[in-house]
């Protein structure tokens, strides 16, 4: 038996937009500890781990493991039913062969209850090791964003690269080229607005615009984003939850 | 379970898929033919088996096995004896400085024949200029002798007819000029075309002139002399010179030569339908290319040749070899000629072409592969002499490109070759033209015509097999015999030799042009051999019309859809077009001019001496003047009756054969009359005719279906009221209304002969068939069970369903028409419902076969305006590995896989292969919403409602899926998989990481045990009945499998089942380190 109660709808229906973008049918996992999702998009280059632990629901119970295989189309039709401002709980039983997703007003006068069927998804589980890495940028998440946006009108990849002096997205397409440089800095009255970098050693790598711009539809959860980067290795984009995290893993695009 | 559970469907069944059996005789023979012999039982593959027993079956009954001469000509004395001969194949030439006709042919006895046909001369006409006289001609003929010096041999003052327009009775005066040579003729028929001929005598001369009768001089020359393509001829003793020794052009045993005038033509009737021995040589060659690239023939040897030879009428080819380079272990039943060089083995095959003179010469893709590739490496050899194996024997066989167009066969381009004297066959070429197939490479033909599966080699590794030792080779060398020995037997099951045949006959034109030219050849050597008779002069039209002139074609009844469970009846015109031709007596000869109705009108009669078309068009009635196209048509037809009743009376295989040939000969030719008057830019297109046709036809099916809606139901006292539901060019479909079978047939029979009444003779409205249940999709889409009696259904008839398309993958095939069976036949709509959810579920679950979801395209130019899966395919493939990817020509296999969002779905086209090696998981909503949801919708709608069909698409069944991981991919390298449980699916951590359950499942741990044993078990025996399936197809038990065949449902099964063995295996293996 599953219980998670969140104190506003709009969380979950972001996480789910975020996803959605990525992956159409997916396991998602609940057990004592929170609800998490780990997929790869279809053409398996990039990587969607989620998690919300229990403490971040208001309330929460999950006595057994359970596996709920969900159509993300299908649920976001279910989730615009409900408002932003909504209380929302999961509810799942021991064997489940649907979801039920509630909705409660602030004002507590109206309830609404709709079930989705599940899907029985056969899919392998993979996750991405923790690993050591060269560089890390945090960074406002809007500012991300933009870059991301700009950079796609322009090319279809974008390279990161990271020194001491600061962070450099620079793309070249047929039209022309660009480049953004974003140096460290410390605004102490707002923190959020702020680029701080974390170095070992220089790091540079091309990745997919396409797909960055995939996963700054996750922005509107947190101000800020961190990038996590190693030669060679994937990147890992991750905006931080309350409790628990949003995290993206890309693959870079190797010279062949 | 895959295995188990599709099992019993007939969608994944390879048990029943047929090896080689090619016409084995009796099992209990063959076992004891073996016994003693378990050594060569283990070696012989069924096509070897095939090889021995043709030559212990020949070598037992007479001497001549692999005996590659003719038979022996035996002393004649030409004086007296006549020679009979069967001609072949017609060429113009010159011989002692005279055009003639030069026939070739082999008489009954098998000796060839090389006959010229002299003093003919070719003609044309022009119209006599008003008041031109007898003493004009010596006049014109001097100056058209100025004008084109040593053309003109004679001109006639002649009465005629013009084909075109019915103009009065009275023939008008033509000159008939006739040139000495027929390279001369354009230029003086353009001479007079142009204006060019200024000859006058006072008001008498000529303007720019329409010239009459246009057509080759072989053509000419054959209608003249009644001489038809492929016809008997006899040349009566005494009438004919042999060719001196000395001057022999031909390798023929026969030279000669006859005036021909003296010459007999057999019209094939009776006794002259018989067929001479015709030699028949079917090769194959095999080119050692380099790796990724297509053989190249100035690079690339040629290793092998094999040949394989039989006489037609004889059941077994009495000469089977193989030329090799290098060595070759010794095959049974084949000769094997080893050859040190190529030069050595070029010039070895090109004698015992000589030597063996055959007549005929198949394979396939020979006119665009083997013959010009060994024309280009000989060359590319220098080897001088290789190209001379024609019968001329001075004569260089050479190639030119030629682009062959027509609207009935589409635009192909094609090399030609002379090899002068012998006809040349290709099997691809004539397969192409009349069958409409799924793939046309030689394996996926045999399998469709003859049940016959061959190992397909792809072309890198054949150089391996040579470079390897004799046994290699030996192996090499039963792949090429095989590869020779299936067009024969394609030839025979199609009885392709025998159908051409006849149509030359009937048509009158060469056997050669049936496959180089289009339909309109045949009409037009008709028509000018009926004009002859008759005394018509056919204009020379030039091509103005543009092919875009359109015309009304014929009518749809609107069909009223639904699914049918009650009997509908089908009445069907018979020759419907002929027909109309017939009773209306439309035709070129017939057709009235306003201007004339204007003039003459007054002593013709509407209505008793002519009628208007529903078209608006004019036309004599027979009792004026009987059209030409009219008689041909009757001719046509009644020879048709006539095949068909001597059919019925035949017993003899052999010639029921040619009978049967001949009625279909003679029925596609009755029906290709009218499209040769509605051929724009064709010789002779008549609009007025055409649509004049069609106009009937459209007027005919709407009186039938008034009259029959107006005289079946209630009131004239029967139950039901009978409803025309669909009616297409020539047919209608009547829902009479009772439940009961055997009435509607009745009701059917009476009302064909009453409206049958209502028409004018020879038109017939016959009662075939009756529909019982029937499935009304659309126009020209519908289904049904098919009876004729009463007592049970014949067969199961779709028409424009997607059974036969090829540009969707063979799941939609076979889904669909086990759909169809089980509704119409079995008349289980639930069962078919039931089907259709197993099928969609096993297909998001991925346990469908991958062969089913494959997609073939042609690669058929390099560079497309519009991007298209497979060309991208092929483009990244090229990338990935130049070697195996496809190239110009090749059919590009690809299955369509999931994507990122939005990916446009070139950019989502996979190799199979690739797909099945690296785990890619498949778009199966792609195959669902793209390539079943349409077909099905179809089928389903009408009998469930819209409703209904939709949850037959999108119910829970369609709720469980999986998704393969793939071994490639950016992030996959990087990426760790966590087992999940094989109970429940959560993931495993902790102590059960290892393991295969998780905590929750552990207790029923035995049970998972047990299953995945099971299915192991399954899939093992499986791919162990896969891989002996490929075995027994290359031919033995005891060798590797090399196949790669890409039309092969068993290939892609086998590939996959060997991944599921092990992955299989793999899974089992998580047991072993569980924590019990």
């Amino acid at each position: 038996m599953l219980e998670g109660k969140l104190e506003q709808a709009s969380l979950f229906k972001k996480l789910v937009d975020a996803a959605k973008e990525l992956v159409q049918d997916c396991n998602f996992d609940c057990s004592e500890t929170g609800i998490a999702l780990e997929a790869m998009d279809t053409s398996h280059v990039s990587l969607i781990s989620l998690e919300l632990n229990a403490d971040g629901f208001s309330e929460y119970r999950c006595d057994r493991n359970i596996t709920l295989g969900l159509n993300l189309t299908s649920l976001t039709k279910i989730l615009r039913c409900g408002n932003n401002e909504d209380m929302l709980t999961l509810e799942a039983q021991e064997k489940p062969d649907s979801l039920i997703i509630r909705f409660e007003n602030t004002q507590q006068d109206r309830m609404s209850e709709y079930a989705l069927k599940l899907m029985d998804i056969d899919q392998e589980h993979l996750g991405i090791p923790e690993t050591e890495y060269a560089a890390t940028v945090t960074m406002p998440s809007t500012e991300f964003q933009r870059i991301c946006r700009d950079m796609y009108a322009i090319s279809e990849s974008i390279t990161i690269e990271c020194t001491k002096a600061g962070v450099k997205f620079s793309c070249e397409g047929d039209i022309g080229n660009g480049s953004v440089t974003l140096k460290p800095s410390a605004s102490a009255d707002k923190p959020e607005h702020a680029t701080k970098i974390e170095l070992s050693e220089p790091v540079s790598l091309t990745l997919s615009t396409k797909y960055l711009l995939n996963f700054c539809k996750a922005t509107g959860l947190s101000d800020t984003v961190t990038l996590k980067m190693a030669d060679e290795n994937p990147v890992l984009v991750e905006y931080p939850l309350s409790s628990g995290h949003l995290r993206f893993y890309l693959a870079p695009k190797l010279d062949d | 379970m895959a295995a188990t559970v599709k099992r019993g469907t007939p969608l994944t069944d390879f048990t029943n898929i047929p090896h080689s059996s090619a016409s084995q005789p009796a099992g209990d023979t063959k076992r004891v033919k073996y016994a003693g012999n378990a050594l060569k039982q283990k070696k012989a593959s069924s096509f070897e088996e095939d090889l021995e027993r043709l030559e212990e079956e020949i070598g037992h009954s007479a001497e001549n096995d692999q005996k590659w001469a003719r038979p022996a000509l035996p002393a004649f004395d030409p004086k007296t004896t006549p020679i009979v001969f069967q001609q072949i194949d017609a060429e113009e030439a010159i011989y002692n400085d005279q055009p003639v006709v030069r026939l070739f042919g082999v008489t009954e006895e098998g000796h060839s024949v090389m006959c010229n046909m002299t003093g003919f001369y070719h003609y044309f006409y022009v119209q006599a200029p008003y008041q031109f006289e007898q003493y004009h001609v010596n006049s014109l003929h001097d100056y058209l002798d100025t004008l084109y010096p040593g053309a003109i041999y004679s001109i006639e003052i002649v009465s005629r007819w013009s084909i075109m327009y019915y103009l009065g009775e009275s023939p008008s005066a033509f000159l008939k000029i006739t040139v000495k040579d027929p390279r001369h003729i354009n230029r003086v028929r353009g001479g007079f075309e142009r204006g060019q001929v200024e000859w006058r005598d006072g008001n008498v001369g000529f303007a720019l002139e329409t010239t009459y009768d246009n057509i080759q001089y072989v053509m000419r020359a054959m209608i003249d002399t009644k001489l038809s393509g492929m016809s008997w001829v006899t040349l009566p003793g005494g009438e004919y010179q042999m060719t001196a020794e000395k001057q022999k052009v031909s390798s023929c045993q026969l030279e000669l030569q006859i005036p021909y005038d003296r010459m007999i033509a057999h019209p094939s009737e009776g006794e002259w339908l018989k067929m001479a021995p015709l030699r028949v040589l079917s090769f194959d060659i095999e080119c050692a290319g380099r790796k990724g690239i297509f053989p190249e023939a100035e690079v690339d040897p040629v290793i092998q040749i094999a040949n394989v030879v039989s006489r037609h009428g004889d059941s077994k080819p009495f000469v089977r070899n193989v030329f090799t380079l290098n060595t070759c272990a010794p095959i049974v039943g084949s000769q094997v000629i080893e050859n040190r060089t190529e030069k050595e083995m070029l010039m070895g095959w090109r004698d015992f072409v000589r030597e063996v003179d055959p007549d005929v010469i198949i394979g396939y893709n020979i006119v665009n592969f083997d013959l010009p590739y060994l024309l280009d490496r000989a060359a590319a050899l220098k080897v001088h002499d290789f190209p001379y194996f024609g019968r001329l024997v001075h004569v260089k066989q050479d190639m030119k490109d030629s682009t062959f167009s027509s609207k009935a066969y589409g635009t192909r381009e094609s090399k030609v070759i002379n090899i002068d004297g012998r006809l040349q066959f290709d099997m691809l070429q004539l397969i192409q033209r009349d069958y409409k197939l799924r793939s046309y490479t030689l394996n996926s033909v045999s399998a469709h015509f003859l049940n016959e599966q061959k190992e397909d080699v792809h072309h890198s590794i054949i150089t391996d097999l040579q470079n390897g030792g004799a046994e290699s080779r030996r192996r090499l060398a039963v792949y090429c015999l095989k590869d020779a020995y299936l067009p024969i037997r394609l030839m025979e099951k199609l009885m392709a030799l025998i159908n051409y045949t006849e149509m030359a006959r009937v048509t009158g034109v060469p056997f050669s042009f049936l496959l180089t030219r289009g339909q309109q050849i045949k009409v037009v050597s008709q028509l000018f051999r009926k004009a002859l008779q008759l005394k018509l002069v056919v204009p020379n039209m030039h091509q103005e019309g543009s092919s875009d002139e359109q015309y009304e074609g014929a009518t749809v009844i609107e069909p009223i859809r639904g699914y049918y469970d009650v009997p509908i009846a089908t009445l069907d015109f018979s020759s419907l077009y002929p027909s109309i031709m017939m009773a209306h007596n439309l035709c070129y000869t017939t057709l009235l001019t306003p201007e004339y109705l204007k003039r003459a009108g007054s002593t013709l009669k509407l209505g008793e001496d002519y009628e208007r078309t529903p078209n608006g068009d004019y036309f004599v009635k027979s009792g004026v003047r009987k059209g030409v196209l009219p008689v041909i048509l009757e001719e046509l037809l009644g020879a048709r009756k006539r095949a068909k009743a001597d059919l019925k009376k035949e017993t003899d295989p052999f010639k029921k054969a040619v009978l049967d040939g001949r009625q279909l000969a003679l029925k596609i030719s009755a029906n290709s009359v009218y499209g040769f008057t509605g051929a724009t830019v064709g010789k002779l297109p008549c609009l007025a005719i055409s649509s004049s046709v069609t106009a009937y036809g459209r007027e005919m099916i709407e009186h039938t279906k008034k009259f029959v809606e107006e005289n079946y139901n209630v009131e004239h006292g029967l139950k039901h009221d009978a409803q025309v539901i669909y009616g297409d060019t020539d047919s209608v479909m009547i829902k009479f209304g009772p439940n009961d079978l055997e009435e509607c047939m009745r009701l059917g029979q009476v009302a064909a002969d009453r409206v049958s009444e209502e028409f004018i003779n020879p038109i017939k409205l016959e009662f075939e068939k009756v529909y019982y249940p029937y499935l009304l999709i659309n126009k020209k889409r519908y289904a049904g069970m098919y009876w004729t009696k009463p007592d049970k259904p014949d067969k199961m008839d779709t028409k424009g369903i997607e059974t036969v398309r090829r540009d969707n993958c063979r799941l939609v095939q076979t889904v669909i028409e086990t759909v169809l069976k089980k509704i119409l036949h079995d008349r289980d709509v639930a069962g078919a419902q039931e089907f259709v959810k197993r099928i969609i579920s096993d297909l998001l679950q991925n346990k469908i076969d991958l062969s089913l979801l494959v997609i073939t395209k042609a690669l058929a130019k390099a560079d497309y305006a519009a991007k298209q899966a497979h060309v991208e395919l092929a483009e990244r493939m090229r990338k990935r590995d130049a070697g195996s990817a496809p190239t110009l020509g090749d059919r590009v296999a690809y299955v369509i896989i999931k994507g990122a969002k939005n990916d446009k779905n070139y950019e989502r086209s996979e190799d199979p292969l690739y797909v099945l090696e690296n785990n890619i998981p498949l778009d199966t909503k792609y195959y669902l919403e793209n390539q079943l949801a349409n077909p099905l919708k179809r089928i389903f709608e009408p009998i469930l409602g819209m409703q209904q069909t939709t949850s037959l698409l999108n119910g829970a069944h369609t709720r469980t899926i999986s998704v393969a991981a793939p071994t490639v991919g950016g992030l996959m390298k990087f990426a760790v998989k966590t087992e999940v449980c094989m109970g429940c699916r959560t993931p495993l951590t902790g102590a059960f990481a290892k393991g295969a359950l998780c905590k929750n499942c552990m207790p029923r741990a035995a049970e998972f045990y047990r299953r995945q044993i099971d299915s192991l078990n399954g899939l093992e025996t499986k791919f162990a009945r896969l891989w002996t399936q490929c075995q027994r197809c290359q031919g033995s038990l005891h060798q590797d499998v090399i196949c790669s065949s890409k039309d092969c449902a068993i290939f892609y099964m086998r590939k996959k089942s060997q991944k599921d063995v092990q992955d299989s295996t793999a899974q089992l293996a998580r047991f072993d380190s569980m924590a019990w």
